[in-house]
């Protein structure tokens, strides 16, 4: 206490001190208020998570994956600090979209808002290039083969897009150049820019102050210092977020996959659940109108985002004299929660590729069974054809006893026997039977 | 206003006085208490950990007991696998084993207990002879002549169907104590 006066004999803190907790709030504090304040303290809390995370990682392909792994496995609160970065990362994407829709819904991007609105914008883009970046990092099977997606849908932008995914990929393949300048863009360079926009956004509320109520009944109330009430109110979501956070770092393991194998194409990845309803709207559009989905669409979508304070000139803010605006925004929604809906419900109908499917097909590669067997066209063609043998032979029992000994079952056979372990005639077992007309 | 009256006013704006005041006042500051416990224990054992573990050694065979005649110290090659954080590296090491007549191996450090050199034997006078100072050690580590401060250093062996294994250590050198590195 004694330093901070005499701090403040010299610097005149006081004043500051004023300035920062005496901002006057009309109609005073509001939980519906919390949302911005939220983003702000996630946003602090993936860079301080962030920063330690780059206490051990790599940004190479030689090194990510198994640095990643360190963490988890070997550092003490490895696998806590992790989990914190990677679900404050979606908590981020939830308090963005609140706080955009609370300003949204009472008309805060109206004059005099309009920059702050647009700067708010460019903040969520921010946003989501930092989630499109920090994606690759672990550098695993997910990673890579979601950002080589990704990258592919720049390409397909009209003639700048194979530039642009030149230059985002920085090589000729996704590898070490693009896993590095990924790293920087999102360790360096967004987060300078992110904080840029963030002073110019707290900068655009001090000097025109926040928006309010929506009714003048209730502005006319009078204001309300920002402290202590509405700081009370951010500090106790504040602490409800960290703890939901914490909570699910500490009790949802969030395990890498395997390490990222160019080679292995048959790898699908599913991105984060916050980019699930573009994903499902590219699964319906096909063909010359792909663009359409892949650019033109988010490209209209950002642009009207972005300049809707001059879209909607209704003076109004009161929701009930805006049925345009707000009809519009509820469209826009249910469409993108349509999206995600469908989407969620299409990843858990699908049934999920059996594992021992996957290592018999590695085994049907291994021993070199398409030297005289055929699946698709692919394959030598002097044994029978296997690419529907799970219809014509559902018989689990008979292939069993076949690859132990192809004679027994099939007099004459020419087929040798493998030296296969038990496991090993379960796994190709099951991948000759999942070679069906439907799957 | 009263102290216990909920309103005051500042600057045109009205702001919770007294007792109201404190309470927010006071839950703020306990959000904030807790936030901040609740990362910087993790965050901080999450820097030092490395720091504090020591590193497991594993025994290492070093080669069959045939190799080392008897009464005449022997440097024993081998390949060591060294964990660097989420690295392995390979690395080449070299010990002194002695077998003595009772059929007992004493395994030395190959590093000079002086400055760290790595010395030699000379079966001529039966000892071990450091080129960079001079220190002289007899076959069984003890300092004879020179500067070395403190004999051989010896390390953990065991012999099991007839081969030799080593955990591989390094000591500070220049120290009459013996410090593990």
């Amino acid at each position: 206490m004694r330093i901070y006066q005499w701090l403040d004999s010299r610097l005149n803190l006081k004043s500051v001190e004023r300035t920062l907790l005496d901002e006057p709030i009309p109609g005073g504090a509001s939980w519906i208020y919390v949302f911005g304040s939220a983003t702000l303290f996630l946003f602090l809390l993936q860079a301080i998570t962030g920063m330690f995370l780059a206490v051990y990682y790599a940004p190479t392909p030689d090194h990510a994956y198994d640095s990643i792994q360190f963490i988890e496995e070997q550092v003490t609160f490895g696998a806590f600090v992790r989990g914190l970065h990677h679900w404050g990362a979606s908590a981020m994407v939830v308090a963005i979209g609140l706080h955009m829709l609370q300003a949204f819904l009472y008309g805060a991007y109206k004059p005099p808002r309009e920059v702050m609105w647009m700067v708010g914008v460019v903040l969520f883009l921010l946003v989501m290039a930092f989630a499109f970046t920090g994606y690759l990092l672990p550098w695993d099977q997910t990673a890579y083969w979601a950002t080589q997606i990704g990258l592919n849908m720049v390409g397909t932008v009209p003639v700048v897009g194979e530039f642009l995914m030149r230059v985002m990929r920085g090589g000729e393949v996704l590898g070490a150049l693009t896993l590095s300048r990924f790293f920087a863009i999102h360790v360096l360079f967004l987060p300078a820019l992110l904080i840029s926009l963030i002073a110019a956004h707290l900068f655009i509320l001090r000097r025109v102050g926040p928006a309010g109520p929506w009714t003048d009944a209730r502005a006319s109330l009078g204001s309300e210092t920002f402290y202590p009430r509405q700081v009370y109110m951010d500090a106790v979501v504040m602490l409800v977020v960290f703890t939901v956070i914490g909570s699910l770092a500490l009790l949802v393991p969030f395990p890498l996959t395997d390490k990222a194998n160019p080679a292995d194409t048959s790898f699908v990845p599913v991105p984060e659940w916050y980019f699930l309803f573009y994903y499902e709207l590219l699964k319906y559009v096909h063909g010359p109108l792909e663009p359409l989905a892949t650019w033109i669409l988010p490209m209209v979508v950002i642009l009207i985002m972005l300049f809707w304070p001059f879209i909607d000139r209704n003076p109004a803010r009161n929701p009930i004299r805006r049925p345009v605006a707000i009809g519009a925004g509820a469209v826009f929604l249910l469409v993108v929660f349509s999206l995600l809906g469908l989407s969620l419900k299409n990843l858990y109908a699908v049934p999920r590729v059996d594992p021992a499917v996957v290592r018999g097909k590695a085994l049907y590669a291994e021993f070199g069974c398409a030297g005289c067997h055929r699946i698709h066209g692919a394959g030598g063609a002097v044994a029978p054809d296997l690419s529907f043998v799970g219809d014509t032979r559902p018989e689990r029992e008979w292939h069993v006893k076949h690859f132990k000994d192809p004679q027994s079952v099939s007099p004459g056979s020419f087929m040798p026997k493998f030296p296969l372990t038990d496991p090993q005639l379960n796994d190709l077992t099951s991948y000759v039977l999942s070679l069906k007309k439907t799957p | 206003m009263s102290e216990h009256q909920g309103e005051g006013d500042e600057g045109g704006a009205s702001t919770p006085v007294g007792t109201r005041r404190t309470f927010f006042g006071w839950v703020t500051t306990v959000a904030a208490g807790l936030i901040g416990f609740g990362l910087a224990v993790p965050l901080v054992g999450y820097v030092i950990s490395p720091a504090l573990k020591r590193r497991e050694r594993p025994w290492v065979d070093v080669g069959s007991l045939e190799e080392v005649p008897l009464g005449d110290p022997k440097q024993l090659d081998h390949v060591t696998t060294i964990q660097d954080g989420y690295l392995k590296n390979q690395s080449q090491k070299a010990v002194w084993a002695v077998k003595r007549p009772d059929g007992q191996v004493s395994v030395f450090s190959p590093m000079c207990t002086h400055l760290g050199c790595g010395y030699r034997w000379d079966g001529d006078v039966k000892q071990f002879k450091c080129p960079c100072h001079g220190s002289v050690f007899d076959i069984d580590g003890k300092v004879v002549a020179g500067p070395a401060p403190r004999p051989l250093d010896l390390l953990p062996s065991k012999i099991e169907n007839g081969r030799l294994l080593v955990v591989f250590k390094e000591f500070k050198p220049g120290t009459k104590d013996i410090v593990e590195l």
